[in-house]
């Protein structure tokens, strides 16, 4: 049914077609601020373009803007960075792209898992077993750091005091927490800045002897980024109408088949944003690989940082660094897109 | 038949013979390299800098004795904390750093630096006298032991548009009040051709970077005359700061008063803004390391080659008197380096890269890593190295900046590169240098309490009598933590005052 | 219709004769099974478990140590809270709180604003339901917190007061992650209009977060460049090139901030869209048919139903604003002075220098602040997410 029937004057510009569809106000003024924003988001990205084929005094002399009728494009950054550093570029590079998509998938499995197990279960962790083991870890860590214990014995003896303990005293408290509190438990990990765990993070590695390796970087990244993966998933999980998964239940599904063949398909849209942005915040992190890498498995932030050596920044080689860099993600962004509008197709029919 | 085994017998015993000698040879060959086999990791930054002639230089010294020297390289902001953490948490994956020698205090009395004299002493090649006396007593030893090998030599001079001074007739700053009145002089014109209003003087001012070292240049030529074992941080009595009194304040007014006559966002410019800035001709005078000299000749950056002229740091004609904390004139007893009656004090900020071996390698690997800086600082190399603005590496060898011609084949004009060379040889061999700050955790001081105080004063946030007392309450606090005699101690040690 | 294909298909799968298989597989996964919670949490919760424990009681241990190089390697002396009295009372309290200024009355007139709608807040507690003291008591606690935040941020505002790294920290958290947020789902809302052509927005509007921090604080700090940055030209017609923006702190400031917003509001837009697009279209539809203004539609159908998504995307980037650093790092080094200096830069700093205790102490007292400020966040906003949820 549309509205009142159209009356001379401007009165088409505020009535659309159909109410569903925005009037021809409305589109003017959205695309104006849409367009507006999308030059605020592709501007600076041109000028790291064209700063890529600056010369030193091109970029000191003040703005040139426009390749060709500003300046003279040169090569020599891009030469640089592919042909004299070369190797030292492409090593990076793939250290970049394994470490990113490993611990990415790695992360979306663990969190997807996880966020479903919050969204959908009860758990009630007892507040004493949580403060026993603690305890006995710390004990543990006390005991390695401290009195030069060997880290695999400490750790055995913490593990049965803790099982020990448990069975005893644990039963005791009758106090426990919920849901939230795990979440809450989880994403706090995400607080502490990585400066202040950076050293002890590296000593523990160096402990295990994975110091110089890429599964060093994996299982930190994962680590470090899985509390976001759980929070995204587990907020998407609980905005699915249960009633899809009762009635499987009732009809006898296990829940690890309900999870596999009901709820991933239908979360499409929302394991492909993860992935994304999991795949975004390993992929440009710093301090960690900083220490965490020696000479074959630095990554590409290092790079870019390096860039800015006691000569000052040189904005050339950054330019076609961060170029490189954000090449491959806006791929991946743009084959995920797919996943996420057709998710949006299947949500959108469902109810 | 008889013939054909006699003949087959002879030419197998040549073939025997043959392959004999050709074993042997290669056996004598193969044991004439020293290092054959020995692996070393080699850390610096991220250069080209520095890192440029390490990496171009490894296959040669693989050649030469068989050893490899695996170049690698870390962000440079970043290399302390990384080389640290490899050696005291005993990872020790790191041979050997071409670092700073500043932070030599950090790393000896851990014991994570090998003492290299007895090695200097045994080796002819790298001529350690050549290498001029400053690097050579002061900068690469500690306590009386050499530690490091220098491949660099860091001072900051000024440098000076000699265009523009000779217009006006001016004669190069030998005072800092010669410095404020060029850079009057000069502020506000138009410098370069470009109708755009130019600076008189650029200073990088950024906090977090490099501006302390250029205060210390500054008040330098104020707090110390009696030569390099003065010290100019902290009294050698009781380790109390030198930088809250008349002659820091003095110098503090000139710092912050060169800051009217520069580019508007000065307080927030690193050195590769202000070397950009001068390249291009925006600025009559700067304060810097040797890098200035070197980019000015290069076309691709540079608008004023064959402009830049090059001088000592200015000095004063009044220093501290450390008794009574006031300013006093220069006489021949207070300043007997003095030159026209001004008293220079060059400042050997970050003191110049060299290189230094882990003392917990292996011997075979300690041995090939000496080797391979001795390599890189004998003449042969490193004359050729300094001429070369992209290796990063400054004159610190006296035959490197008597011999002119390797200068001229680099591009510089004989007029430019006297003055340059002259400055260079005016500092170098100056007795009075001042040697940067190098007992543990200089850093804090300096990068922390120093560089904190000057910025908010710089900023506006609080004067500059607040921002001496400032500084002398954050050293003092640093110095009652590590234990002020432990510190003293290293204090006198940097200086050479021998703990004996 | 999509669901009941699903439905159907699995019916069938439970109904339909399992093939043979093994006793033990058939038992081994019923075991699986009954324990279904724990195997879904477990591996995430031990993962990030194992690589926290240690690094958090290390560096809590570090924060009240001091650290220091001895004759023969490293010693690590334990000092109790001194770190932290330095920073709270102490030598470094200009640098983490701020100087003091005098009150002006607009200072008194924001705090006595504060303190009055604190109490009220406390008082329509006590009135109301669900009322116990053990709550009371708790909801007093934070409320003095939050009342003495505000008290600091006032004295360092006032007067000749400068304010510490905390709180700058907390001026790029409150206005930065506001702006992203309204700014974020504007977009989101535009975007998730029946617009033809909106999928090349979408792709291009998610960009700028997929740029490395690092890189982005250099790229701004080419642009923000007053003499030779791409804006000169509208610098040069206000006559503003003789200053630089950078060299005052609130400019320093902004300039952070919009870096900040920049690369963070397409994290904001992506999960903003995904929610809104998600929701079922037919009571929107039918509110917009039965003539209801766009405005109405979105306060009663769209928010309720983003809220949820919107307190988990708030919370995940306030805690991530928290830790800024390498936008204040590049483009100002913390300056002018520390004006723009925010709490990790603080830390990272004291790290270099090899001031461990220092740096450590400054991080946990960020991980105070910010999980009372979650903390409180979550109290305020649980009791509006439950009406709304179906």
């Amino acid at each position: 049914m549309s509205g009142p029937a159209r009356r001379g004057g401007l009165g088409w510009l505020v009535r659309p077609r159909s109410p569903l569809d925005p009037s021809p106000l409305n589109m003017a003024v959205s695309y104006a601020i849409l367009g507006f924003w999308a030059f605020v988001v592709l501007f600076p990205l041109y000028w790291v373009f064209i700063t890529s084929f600056k010369q030193p005094i091109d970029v000191a002399d003040g703005p040139f803007y426009l390749l060709w009728v500003d300046f003279q494009p040169s090569m020599h950054a891009w030469k640089y960075i592919f042909v004299d550093l070369g190797h030292d570029t492409f090593r990076p590079y793939l250290n970049t792209v394994i470490v990113s998509l490993t611990s990415s998938a790695i992360a979306l499995i663990l969190g997807s898992m996880a966020g479903y197990g919050l969204a959908r279960m009860q758990y009630r962790p007892r507040l004493g077993s949580i403060a026993l083991f603690v305890v006995s870890i710390g004990l543990a860590v006390a005991a390695v750091v401290g009195l030069g214990v060997g880290w695999p014995i400490a750790l055995a003896a913490a593990l049965a005091l803790f099982v020990l303990l448990v069975q005893t005293i644990g039963r005791r408290f009758r106090r426990s927490l919920g849901n939230d509190d795990i979440a809450f438990w989880m994403i706090s990990q995400r607080i502490l800045p990585p400066v202040a765990v950076v050293i002890p993070v590296y000593v523990l590695f160096q402990q295990i002897g994975l110091r110089d390796s890429l599964a060093a970087l994996v299982i930190t990244y994962v680590a470090v980024n899985l509390p976001i993966v759980v929070w995204l998933m587990r907020d998407f999980f609980q905005s699915i109408p249960i009633e899809l998964e009762e009635s499987a239940m009732i009809d006898g599904a296990s829940r690890f088949t309900i999870f596999r063949s009901i709820v991933l398909p239908i979360s499409r849209p929302s394991l492909a944003s993860a992935f994304l942005l999991m795949l975004i915040l390993t992929w440009n992190e710093y301090l960690l690989a900083l220490m965490l890498s020696t000479a074959n498995t630095q990554t590409l932030p290092l790079l870019i940082a390096a860039q800015n050596a006691t000569r000052g920044p040189q904005w050339w080689y950054m330019s076609v660094l961060i170029l490189i860099m954000i090449v491959p993600v806006v791929a991946m962004a743009v084959a995920l897109e797919r996943y996420i509008r057709r998710g949006m197709l299947i949500g959108a029919v469902k109810g | 038949m008889k013939a054909g085994i006699g003949q087959a017998g002879a030419v197998s015993a040549l073939a025997l013979l043959l392959a004999g000698g050709i074993a042997l040879w290669s056996g004598t060959a193969a044991a004439q390299l020293k290092h054959e086999g020995v692996e070393a990791t080699v850390m610096t930054f991220t250069g080209p800098q520095i890192a440029e002639p390490l990496q171009r230089r490894a296959p040669d010294f693989k050649e030469l004795t068989g050893a490899t020297i695996n170049v690698v390289t870390v962000p440079f902001s970043d290399l302390y904390s990384k080389l640290l953490t490899d050696f005291a948490t005993g990872t020790n994956s790191i041979d050997g750093m071409v670092f700073a020698p500043q932070w030599m205090g950090d790393y000896i009395e851990p014991g994570y630096l090998e003492d290299l004299t007895e090695r200097v002493n045994a080796d002819d090649a790298i001529q350690w006298d050549d290498v001029a006396p400053f690097f050579r007593d002061f900068s690469a030893t500690y306590n009386g032991r050499i530690y490091t090998i220098p491949l660099d030599g860091d001072f900051q001079m000024v440098y000076y548009r000699s265009d523009l001074l000779d217009e006006a007739g001016l004669a190069p700053p030998k005072t800092w009040e010669d410095y404020i009145e060029i850079a009057r002089t000069f502020h506000g014109q138009d410098l370069n051709g470009d109708d755009k209003a130019d600076y008189g003087s650029c200073i990088a001012k950024k906090r977090n970077a490099q501006s302390y070292w250029m205060v210390i240049s500054v008040a330098g030529g104020f707090l110390q005359s009696q030569g390099t074992g003065q010290g100019a941080f902290f009294n050698t009595e009781d380790m109390g700061p030198l930088f809250n009194n008349e002659a820091f304040g003095k110098a503090l007014d000139i710092y912050a008063e060169t800051t009217q006559y520069g580019p508007p966002d000065e307080i927030n410019l690193d050195v590769g803004d202000t070397r950009g800035l001068f390249t291009s001709g925006r600025c009559a005078l700067s304060v810097d390391w040797g890098d200035i000299g070197t980019l000015a000749i290069d076309p691709a950056t540079s608008k004023v080659q064959d402009k830049v002229g090059a001088v000592i740091l200015p000095g004063s004609s009044q220093v501290l008197d450390r008794e009574t904390g006031q300013l006093v004139d220069c006489d021949a007893e207070r300043c007997p380096h003095a030159v026209d009656g001004i008293n220079h004090a060059p400042f050997a900020a970050f003191g110049g890269w060299s290189g230094a071996v882990n003392a917990n390698s292996s011997d075979e690997v300690k041995a090939a890593v000496y080797d391979f800086f001795s390599y890189m600082s004998q003449p042969e190399q490193a004359n050729e190295d300094v001429t070369i603005g992209i290796t990063g590496f400054n004159p610190y060898r006296v035959s490197q900046f008597e011999n002119l011609d390797l200068w001229l084949k680099a591009g510089m004009s004989e007029a430019a590169a006297k003055d340059y060379l002259g400055a260079i040889a005016d500092s170098l061999n100056n007795p009075n240098m001042v040697l940067d700050l190098r007992i543990p955790q200089n850093q804090r001081y300096e990068q922390i309490v120093l560089d904190t105080a000057i910025h908010r004063m710089l900023a506006g946030e609080i004067d500059r009598d607040q921002a001496m007392a400032d500084i002398e309450t954050g050293w003092n606090e640093i110095t009652e933590e590590l234990g002020a005699e432990e510190q003293l101690e290293a204090y006198k040690a940097t200086l050479g005052i021998r703990a004996d | 219709m999509a669901a009941r294909d699903d439905q159907a298909a699995l019916a069938s799968l439970a109904r339909a004769p399992a093939p043979v298989r093994s006793r033990l597989w058939d038992g081994l996964t019923r075991r699986l099974d009954q324990h279904a919670p724990t195997v879904f949490i477990m591996p995430a919760v031990l993962v990030v478990l194992a690589m926290s424990i240690f690094p958090l009681l290390v560096s809590l241990y570090l924060s009240l140590s001091r650290f220091r190089f001895v004759k023969g390697g490293f010693e690590l002396k334990f000092i109790g809270l001194l770190n932290y009295r330095k920073l709270l009372l102490g030598s470094e309290q200009f640098h983490f709180l701020g100087t003091f200024g005098e009150l002006s009355a607009a200072g008194w007139a924001v705090l006595g604003i504060a303190a009055f709608g604190l109490i009220a807040l406390l008082v329509r507690y006590a009135r109301g339901e669900g009322y116990t003291p053990a709550g009371l008591l708790w909801r007093a606690g934070a409320s003095a917190g939050v009342f003495l935040l505000v008290l600091l941020i006032v004295l360092t505002n006032s007067g000749n007061g400068h304010p510490g790294s905390l709180v700058v920290t907390l001026f790029y958290v409150g206005i930065g992650v506001l702006a992203q947020y309204c700014i974020g789902l504007g977009l989101a809302l535009l975007c998730a209009q029946n617009l033809p052509g909106r999928k090349f927005f979408r792709v291009v509007f998610f960009l700028p977060m997929m740029i490395t921090p690092v890189g982005i604080a250099y790229t701004f700090r080419m642009l923000s460049d007053t003499t030779k940055g791409p804006f000169t030209p509208i610098w040069q017609y206000f006559g503003w090139t003789e200053t630089s923006w950078l060299v005052d702190p609130w400019g320093a400031r902004l300039a952070v901030m919009i870096g900040d917003a920049w690369q963070w509001i397409p994290f904001m837009f992506v999960v903003l869209l995904v929610a809104i697009e998600s929701q079922p279209q037919d009571q929107r539809e039918a509110a917009l048919v039965d003539g209801a203004s766009r405005w109405q539609v979105f306060r009663y159908v769209t928010w309720p139903a983003i809220l949820p998504v919107t307190v988990t995307v708030v919370l995940i980037r306030m805690i991530e604003a928290f830790k800024i650093i390498d936008l204040p790092n590049v483009l100002t080094n913390g300056g002018p002075g520390i004006a723009s200096e925010s709490m990790t830069l603080h830390a990272y700093v004291a790290w270099r220098a090899l001031d461990l205790g220092g740096s450590t102490a400054v991080a946990y007292l960020l991980l105070f602040v910010v999980v009372f400020v979650c903390l409180s966040m979550l109290a305020l906003t649980r009791p509006a997410e439950s009406e709304a949820r179906p």
